[in-house]
């Protein structure tokens, strides 16, 4: 993995989802290059006291110019405070990449399985499409993807295109307070994961709330998975 | 990701060697005092990351002070800074402040 270092980025795009979700684009200023992992994320300065905030990259790796991040505006911290009211042309400092939360070199992996809740599928969508459109990984992969509303998914079309393209990938999102013409899955994301089979060697990748994560890891552990296949992200 | 507010900081004294749940060098010679609030600690080791020569991972994936100088002093504090679970302690040496976390 690259060692991590300080760069300066650009603000070049906001696109709000929804009044929760902000993603954010940015060009890189100082150094203009980036080298990382899918899955790794990046370090924010967000006050001149020096308060930082961790967001993970959402964007390919081999997009090197530049990164993508996804926020959920809603907690109203330091780190969303300050992104939210960032405009175009802005300049922020980051430090990066970070983070070991990467898909693992472990070719008894026979199947991925990623397992999200609200914004944990950020570091997803930047393994997903390294995988299937950079690696051309054939390798089965389900995203299983938790939402409270079906009005707060974001990024939808793009996966069911990706779906459409790589017949190994498909997507549930899992809402779990629907409303009554909501016909996918319900509930939280064990609830969906309870009703399909999976390889005996698939891959785990975790990312969301410590309740998700907690409820999930022990849901896996009951069906027997080891534990150095269920991989989660520490940070979020 | 979700936004977790940093704690404030309880005091302006650098927690005691003693306290339950701190790692501690005894080594005072660079600009900074670093601890690790080791029940803090998720082991996401962006520390280790950014400043290798004063913090490793041990055995249980908690991070620890190597070296009091192992780094330069603004990299060791960005690495304070950057620990998504004010997990690490920064204190002054000359002024005894403490300058991570702050409020």
């Amino acid at each position: 993995m690259q060692p991590p270092q300080q760069y300066q980025a650009r603000l070049e795009e906001r696109i709000e989802h929804n009044p929760k979700y902000l993603e954010l684009h940015f060009e890189l200023a100082a150094p203009h290059q980036i080298q990382f992992e899918a899955g790794q994320y990046v370090s924010i300065k967000c006050s001149e006291q020096g308060h930082r905030r961790s967001y993970s990259i959402c964007n390919r790796p081999d997009i090197t110019h530049g990164f993508e991040l996804l926020v959920d505006v809603t907690p109203q911290g330091v780190g969303t405070k300050y992104l939210s009211e960032l405009q175009p042309g802005q300049e922020v400092h980051i430090l990066g990449p970070l983070g070991q939360f990467t898909i693992a070199n472990n070719p008894q992996e026979q199947q991925l399985v990623f397992i999200a809740t609200g914004s944990g599928i950020t570091p997803f969508k930047s393994m997903i499409l390294d995988l299937l459109q950079v690696k051309q990984d054939k390798r089965p992969m389900t995203l299983y993807w938790g939402m409270r509303h079906a009005e707060q998914l974001f990024w939808m079309d793009e996966w069911l295109e990706i779906q459409q393209s790589f017949p190994n990938f498909k997507l549930h999102p899992v809402i779990s307070r629907p409303m009554p013409e909501w016909t996918l899955c319900r509930g939280h994301v064990t609830d969906c994961l309870n009703v399909h089979q999976f390889h005996e060697n698939a891959g785990f990748y975790l990312c969301g709330n410590q309740a998700m994560i907690e409820e999930t890891t022990t849901f896996l552990q009951d069906k027997h998975v080891p534990p150095d296949r269920i991989h989660f992200e520490k940070f979020f | 990701m979700q936004d977790q507010p940093l704690p404030p900081a309880d005091n302006q004294q650098p927690p005691s060697s003693n306290q339950p749940g701190t790692v501690m060098s005894t080594q005072q010679v660079g600009k900074y005092t670093i601890q690790v609030i080791n029940n803090k600690c998720i082991g996401a080791a962006s520390c280790v990351a950014i400043a290798p020569g004063t913090f490793k991972l041990n055995e249980q994936n908690i991070a620890e002070v190597i070296s009091q100088t192992g780094d330069a002093p603004d990299i060791q504090l960005l690495a304070g800074q950057s620990c998504p679970t004010a997990a690490i302690v920064i204190t002054d040496n000359e002024t005894g402040q403490q300058v991570w976390p702050i409020e």
